[in-house]
């Protein structure tokens, strides 16, 4: 009993692989150049900001502002460029402006301690009021030219630039959150508050730089979508909002917080990619698409739960 | 594994900083041209609405599927679950992996698909636009449902009909101040009274619902309060003419205030039925879907639509000299008599 099988997260990659390998056999058109090529411009954002919910869900938080943050800082960097700055000023702007709503959120959550849903549910309504009274609900457009490589371009001419930089911040992330004494206390947080309070973290610093980090992805996912869709807007991305909190929970993160890993995240992202875009091209109706992604995300969390009250059965009769 | 997990990290980085010089290289080259038939020579056609799931882009998709059995081609009609332009983009992404022939396409935001379309393009896809226009650089073909300027004379003269007077006091209902297209009707709208009817006087600016029923509704109400001389209302935006229909209903005004709109005729049945809305001008998007397909077919097969060519089902188009812009016909008056036989 004790060869416990595999984790939660490499069985998600055999899943991911298998999926890859059915869907490359049997769906015309899927394992071509031109559909790989697709999903790999259409992953960084999406995985970028689950990445975000992902660290903020492991402390036992969520993130509901996370999409207006990323049209926040897309609609700073809009403006700015649509004046006339150049190109790196206003990304680093747009990043400044997710910062700062990063910092709100923390601040209210870890400073004064009201529960993060109600927070950043406030910061959403919020951060939504700012742009629509800044945009009056239209878009903003203007970019320059080598700003539409970001989302747009190939790196060599073959790997999607914006893929790069997902992998560059999922990498960083992964290392953040195994290797780092803050990652370590973030893990803490979530698992148990009072107990790491009493162990001498500082609660609040960790808390504060978590919604930091993860304003600040969703400011590249930000700069990323932007670029790809050549315009912002107050919406820019809203669809992503509950997706990510699936991705994050399908990807083996806990929920009361405490546990989640990088890794399970992107394969959980991969997966919702390859579904959306295999069945899209099977002509599956959108509608139904949501359907399966919802009966498979439910099973997965039923799998897990089940799996984790086998094993506390099995070592609780170790035990006794 | 912490070395490896050093090296992986500087690897990246090196890899990263590479990119910071390179990335000019755009394009993949490996765009092979023309398809290669991929199986039957049906002409493959994607039209993709600004989201699925609500009445009128049901409509316009059993306009769409018919054409698609009458003309012989294959139809796809998918668009996003939310209007959002970025799922959007991913859909027509997803198209033209599917190698189709022309994609007809009515933009949430028309500046967002400017690069995907551009993307179509460049793989031999002829682009379109239906039911609201894209970037008309990329377009072959940009299918209007009705001509903007006559739509909204129209309006403002059925109102004036309705009223039974050139004179009297009336008020402007609108679905938001920014909605460009409301905007565009609304301006011929009071042009036509302006030029017209001076004799009409509008008492408040153009008043905001929201695009929802219930704030309708309740403007209505405040405006029936105090302009107790108001003669009509012209409401624009679908739910627009259903709140202040409802609003005419309760009060027990049908008699004395004319209120004319923008509405499906489904929607409208009920207030059209006693009076409370007079008559409800739209277009019938089951007839705009039909038409898209029947274009798009013919751009495939290399054909130009021309001015006043008469396509079954729909009737005489118009084309605007830029050889761009079709015009589906006039607006279609849903009235007491005539709105049960439609569907929408």
């Amino acid at each position: 009993m004790k060869a416990v099988s595999f984790s939660k997260e490499s069985i998600l990659g055999l899943i991911a692989l298998i999926v890859f390998i059915l869907m490359s056999l049997f769906i015309p058109g899927f394992f071509e150049q031109n559909n790989l090529n697709n999903m790999m411009f259409q992953l960084p954002e999406f995985g970028l900001l689950a990445l975000a919910m992902m660290i903020v869900i492991v402390t036992g938080g969520i993130d509901l502002s996370i999409t207006y943050i990323a049209a926040m800082s897309g609609v700073a960097i809009a403006l700015m460029q649509s004046h006339g700055y150049p190109m790196l000023t206003a990304i680093i702007v747009g990043i400044i402006v997710g910062l700062a709503c990063g910092l709100i959120n923390g601040t209210i959550i870890s400073k004064i301690g009201v529960s993060p849903i109600l927070v950043t549910l406030g910061t959403m309504v919020l951060f939504e009021g700012v742009i629509l009274s800044i945009t009056k609900g239209s878009s903003i457009s203007g970019f320059s030219e080598s700003y539409s490589l970001i989302g747009n371009g190939y790196y060599m001419g073959i790997v999607p630039l914006s893929i790069i930089i997902f992998i560059f911040f999922a990498i960083l992330t992964g290392v953040l959150l195994a290797k780092t004494k803050w990652g370590r206390s973030v893990y803490m947080i979530g698992s148990n508050p009072v107990a790491t309070l009493f162990s001498g973290v500082n609660n609040s610093r960790v808390l504060m730089r978590v919604y930091l980090y993860a304003a600040m992805l969703a400011a590249i996912a930000s700069i990323i979508m932007t670029s790809r869709y050549n315009s912002a807007k107050v919406d820019l991305g809203s669809s992503y909002l509950l997706q990510s909190v699936s991705a994050a929970v399908l990807g083996g993160t806990e929920i009361q917080g405490g546990y989640g890993k990088v890794i399970g995240t992107i394969y959980a992202v991969i997966i919702f990619q390859m579904l959306s875009s295999g069945l899209n091209l099977m002509g599956v109706s959108r509608p139904i698409v949501n359907v399966m992604m919802g009966v498979i995300l439910i099973t997965v969390l039923v799998l897990n739960f089940v799996k984790g009250k086998i094993e506390e059965k099995n070592q609780k009769t170790a035990a006794a | 594994m912490k070395k490896f997990l050093g090296l992986l990290a500087s690897v990246v980085l090196v890899i990263s900083m590479l990119a910071g010089c390179v990335s000019q290289e755009s394009a993949t080259g490996g765009s092979k041209g023309k398809k290669e038939g991929s199986g039957n020579d049906k002409i493959k056609i994607a039209v993709v609405p600004k989201l699925i799931g609500i009445p009128y882009f049901n409509a316009s998709e059993k306009g769409v599927i018919e054409a698609g059995k009458e003309l012989g081609v294959d139809v796809i009609y998918t668009g996003p679950t939310e209007a959002d332009a970025a799922q959007q983009v991913k859909v027509i992404e997803d198209l033209i992996s599917q190698n189709v022939d022309v994609i007809a396409v009515a933009p949430n935001d028309a500046a967002s698909l400017t690069p995907v379309l551009k993307k179509a393009k460049d793989k031999g896809i002829i682009v379109m636009d239906w039911d609201t226009p894209a970037d008309q650089s990329l377009v072959e073909l940009s299918v209007h449902q009705i001509d903007d300027e006559a739509y909204g004379r129209h309006i403002a003269k059925s109102l004036i009909e309705k009223m039974g007077a050139e004179e009297g006091e009336i008020a402007i209902l609108t679905g938001g101040l920014s909605a460009a297209n409301l905007n565009t009707w609304i301006d011929a709208a009071k042009k036509e009274l302006a030029e017209k009817y001076p004799g009409i006087k509008l008492v408040t600016d153009k008043i905001a619902t929201d695009e929802k029923q219930q704030v309708a509704y309740q403007k209505t109400l405040d405006l029936v309060k105090s302009y107790p001389n108001l003669k009509g209302i012209m409401a624009f935006s679908t739910p627009a003419p259903l709140g202040a229909a409802q609003a005419i209903q309760e009060k027990g005004l049908q008699d004395k205030i004319a209120v004319v709109g923008t509405a499906l005729p489904t929607d409208s049945a009920p207030y059209l039925e006693d009076g409370s809305l007079d008559v409800a001008i739209l277009w019938e998007p089951d007839k705009l879907g039909f038409l898209t397909v029947a274009l798009a077919k013919a751009l495939a097969e290399g054909k130009k639509p021309e001015n006043g060519q008469d396509i079954a089902k729909v009737g005489k188009i118009e084309l605007w000299e830029d050889g761009k812009t079709v015009i589906m016909g006039p607006p279609t008056d849903f009235t007491k008599e005539n709105a049960k036989d439609f569907n929408f």
